[in-house]
């Protein structure tokens, strides 16, 4: 029966037909599903809802669109759909922490976001429509977007130049600095400094083959189980340069070698004179006489020492200098005697001030350091190293080459390996599939593999070169961010006019004052039109605030203005023609415009105006809160007492119209003194005088405090 | 049998539409406080690690710059200068003495100083010195690290949400 066949075959037909078509009809209402469900539209449809529930509907939703948006900027290689969804980020009325993201307002910052786009700070994958592949990394995709700790690094692509607003950047770039990374890496932008480790040439003349065999092994840091950074026992926070090697018995050995017959030039011993040593060697006081010499002329300025103080050991001092509370066991006395006399023939680069010695002063501190600044157990567990064998020479001087060590110290005649380390000046662009994670855990990401490379060479990288540093969470961070900001040449030539240079900062001073400003090392610590040390008042403009005559007495007896301050100015035991030639050189070139000390003439100051400015001083403006002047007032800014004696009228009154225009940094807050006020404030401080006796033994014991940035 | 196999190229295609809704990026887990622009250690309680947003951060920039000096008992020079001064100045993360001060009270006595706002005339004005938006944020930066913690007036967050 054909028809009933085809009769049933026509209802299963119907029936598959029908299921096929329901299910074709599902097919096809997928892709209009999927496309309603799209993460854009969510959020688009969810802002919507949200502006609504707002009373300022109206003004949310001026510019709603239900499509894509987006930031088309093709000279900088911009194409942002980011503000699809994150729809608030102009609307001030959104800044508020309740807003949720993705609506929320972006914070003021300096750039408007539709002039800048969103990616070239932030990173991640502009034209992505869904949220995954807009800010993670992805197959196609590896720029994901950057952790908002490092944020700043991303000013830094365009800011060659310090700002005062990236704090993390600018700590970065310091360490990369100081640590000397520039020895072994290409980092543009980072400074080279004049000497990156010191020079080995004569090394062999100074410590002995079982110190640097120590030193190579352990170089002076030490971390325990929770992490504490020591520095000879002590504990620090500050990171020392000479990072460790991981090098085994026979290098150490080879090494130690090698470095023990580097004495081709060997010192000129210079002989105390035989009467003080007569004088001085049985005196009992010799140490202690020695050590408060070491005191009085600020060693502790630049290098620190450890000091107990109830019970808690830590070290106390400046960082410019190696720590020394050991040295008296590192180095040889002799060498210690000609190195202190003039540290620049040793090294012509190092930051050392040559003092004026007398050779009393000079035996006594030289003994006080090889008696009392000493550690008998310092190279004890040392195994016996004898003589430097000639095979051990020639392994520690090719060590010497392959570690990198060359790339950082000197050793004359020796020529170190081009471009030791990785070229890093693209890092920060790099894609996690050109790293190399080699068995490591750590997520695949780029500042994933900057830390653990910063932190662990070897976790990365099992044949890594690179030695052990021990950073502490915030400097990790900051160095991360230095790295990430280096991106290499801007991808286009809009982005290429954006750089911001760093200024070349260089103070090329001439005649006999280059000379003593070289001998002194005035710079290590001042600064000068921008170019020298934080760690001292800026002396750009000094001739404009300084009287001469204060300054003169100034050199020849540093006192310190400020009550808290523990780094001071070395006492040079200066020449009365070397400080002359230093006043002078101020008070002629170290002028600002705006306070020429001849357009003031001190005479127009009268007792009643003196008086106002004192009724103004300790009534009205109260400034004493921050400044002293005799037993009382606050130690912020430097104490007043002798500022008749010190400061120049004309200095007084621009100083008070508009402190920043004279010092940029300075912390005094400006005001709105009338010029009546001015005047008066001025004449006052013109009574103050106070003559600058010569400096009574300084107190025993240093105080706690360092005082880093309080010179301002 | 071919019906079979018209049946299992149709789940095919709904199969493989329908996978790739479900296609996600890998996932990179950051560190909470990597999310923070900045982070300050809770002055009572060195653990507990306050995260900044950014605002906040350059609050405590300027915080760091201007004001420790007299408002913190350590300053990055070491010994500060608030046990000097009568009345002594608060400690910036005295919440008990800041939170019940508003925010146009806090905007106002650091523009024009402590005498214009009936305080003590130690507190210099910084209107000339910080602009307005600078100021804002040194009081974001104050609220932040307050404690006991700063409540904002009125604050209504929880009746928005994201999706």
């Amino acid at each position: 029966m054909p028809a009933e066949d085809m009769g049933k075959l026509t209802n299963r037909t119907r029936l598959i037909f029908a299921v096929s078509s329901v299910l074709f009809l599902a097919v096809l209402a997928i892709s209009p599903f999927k496309d309603f469900r799209r993460e854009w539209k969510q959020y688009k449809r969810s802002y919507l809802r949200f502006a609504q529930g707002r009373p300022d509907t109206k003004k949310l939703l001026a510019d709603f669109r239900p499509d894509i948006d987006q930031i088309w900027l093709p000279g900088m290689n911009v194409v942002d759909r980011c503000t699809t969804c994150h729809q608030g980020i102009t609307q001030t009325t959104l800044s508020d922490n309740a807003v949720p993201h993705p609506f929320r307002a972006h914070p003021p910052i300096p750039h408007n976001v539709r002039d800048w786009g969103c990616t070239v700070c932030h990173r991640g994958q502009g034209p992505a429509t869904e949220v995954a592949e807009a800010h993670e990394s992805t197959l196609a995709w590896e720029q994901p977007i950057l952790p908002t700790r490092f944020l700043q690094a991303s000013c830094g692509t365009c800011h060659y130049a310090d700002m005062p607003q990236t704090p993390q950047l600018t700590r970065g770039r310091q360490i990369l600095a100081e640590l000397n990374c520039q020895g072994c890496h290409r980092l543009p932008g980072i400074d080279r400094p004049a000497m990156f480790g010191p020079d080995l040439t004569n090394i062999g003349t100074k410590v002995s083959r079982a110190w640097m065999y120590k030193w190579l092994k352990e170089p002076r840091t030490m971390v325990d189980k929770d992490g504490n950074v020591t520095v000879n026992g002590y504990e620090t926070e500050e990171e020392p340069r000479m990072p460790k090697f991981r090098l085994t018995e026979t290098e150490l050995r080879a090494l130690s070698a090698y470095l023990s017959v580097q004495k081709t030039k060997a010192f000129a011993p210079y002989k105390i004179d035989p009467r003080v040593v007569a004088a001085w060697s049985k005196n009992p006081e010799l140490a202690s006489q020695g050590e408060l010499r070491f005191r009085q002329m600020f060693c502790s300025t630049c290098h620190s020492l450890a000091v107990t103080r109830a019970g808690e050991t830590k070290l106390i001092g400046g960082d410019i200098g190696p720590e020394l509370t050991k040295v008296g066991s590192k180095v040889n006395p002799d060498w210690l005697v000609a190195w202190l006399r003039d540290p620049q023939g040793y090294l012509p680069h190092t930051r050392m001030p040559r003092y004026g010695w007398s050779d009393e002063d000079l035996y006594k501190v030289t003994q006080y350091i090889n008696t009392k600044l000493t550690d008998s157990d310092l190279l004890t567990g040392i195994p016996e190293l004898g003589q430097p064998a000639d095979q051990e020479i020639q392994l520690g001087h090719r060590l010497f080459l392959e570690k990198g060590c060359a790339s950082c110290h000197v050793i004359e005649g020796l020529n170190p390996q081009k471009d030791f380390g990785p070229d890093l000046s693209a890092l920060g662009a790099k894609n996690a599939s050109e790293l190399e994670f080699s068995k490591s855990n750590i997520p695949h990401n780029l500042v994933s593999y900057i830390q653990a490379k910063l932190q662990d060479p070897t976790s990365v990288n099992p044949a890594a070169r690179m030695p052990q540093y021990n950073w502490n969470q915030s400097d990790l961070d900051a160095v991360t961010t230095a790295l990430l900001s280096m991106k290499g040449a801007p991808a286009t030539s809009a982005l290429q006019n954006l750089v911001v240079p760093r200024k070349d900062v260089a103070f090329h001073p001439t005649g006999s004052f280059a000379e003593v400003y070289d001998r002194y090392k005035c710079s290590t610590c001042h600064k000068f039109n921008g170019y020298g040390g934080d760690l001292a008042p800026d002396l750009s403009y000094e001739g404009s605030r300084a009287q001469r005559q204060w300054i003169v007495d100034f050199l020849k007896n540093p006192q310190t203005l400020r009550p808290t301050l523990v780094l001071r100015m070395p006492q040079f035991n200066m020449s009365d023609k070397d400080a002359a030639t230093l006043a002078d050189y101020m008070a002629m070139v170290l002028q600002n415009t705006a306070a020429n000390p001849a357009a003031v003439d001190a005479k127009q100051f009268t007792p009643a105006m003196a008086a106002l400015g004192k009724q103004l001083y300790e009534v009205k403006y109260q400034c004493q809160s921050c400044h002293t002047i005799g037993g009382t007032g606050g130690y912020v800014g430097p104490n007043l007492n002798n500022a008749g004696g010190w400061l120049t009228p004309a200095w007084v009154e621009a100083w008070l119209k508009n402190p920043q225009s004279l010092i940029p940094d300075t912390i005094e807050p400006r005001r709105s003194f009338t010029e009546d006020e001015v005047k008066a404030l001025t004449a006052y401080l013109m009574t103050l005088r106070q003559s600058i006796k010569p400096q009574k033994t300084a107190k025993l014991a240093p105080s706690e405090a360092t005082a880093q940035g309080a010179s301002r | 049998m071919r019906r079979y196999f018209r049946t299992n190229a149709l789940l095919l295609t709904i199969l493989a539409s329908v996978s790739g809704c479900g296609k996600r990026a890998e996932t990179v887990k950051a560190h909470p406080l990597l999310r923070a622009y900045d982070t300050e250690a809770d002055w009572s309680d060195a653990q507990h690690i306050i995260p900044l947003s950014y605002q906040q951060a350059q609050g405590k920039r300027i915080f760091y710059q201007q004001c420790v000096w007299c408002h913190a008992d350590a300053t990055p020079a070491g010994p500060s200068n608030r046990s000097n001064l009568t009345p002594a100045p608060p400690l910036l993360n005295d919440g008990a003495t800041l939170n019940p001060e508003s925010d146009e009270f806090m905007q106002n006595i650091i523009t024009l100083g402590g005498s214009a706002m009936g305080k003590s005339a130690m507190m210099p004005p910084y209107g000339r010195m910080l602009a307005p938006d600078e100021i804002r944020s040194v009081i974001a930066f104050t609220r932040a690290i307050a404690q006991p913690p700063y409540q904002q007036p009125g604050r209504h967050g929880s009746q928005y949400s994201a999706k």
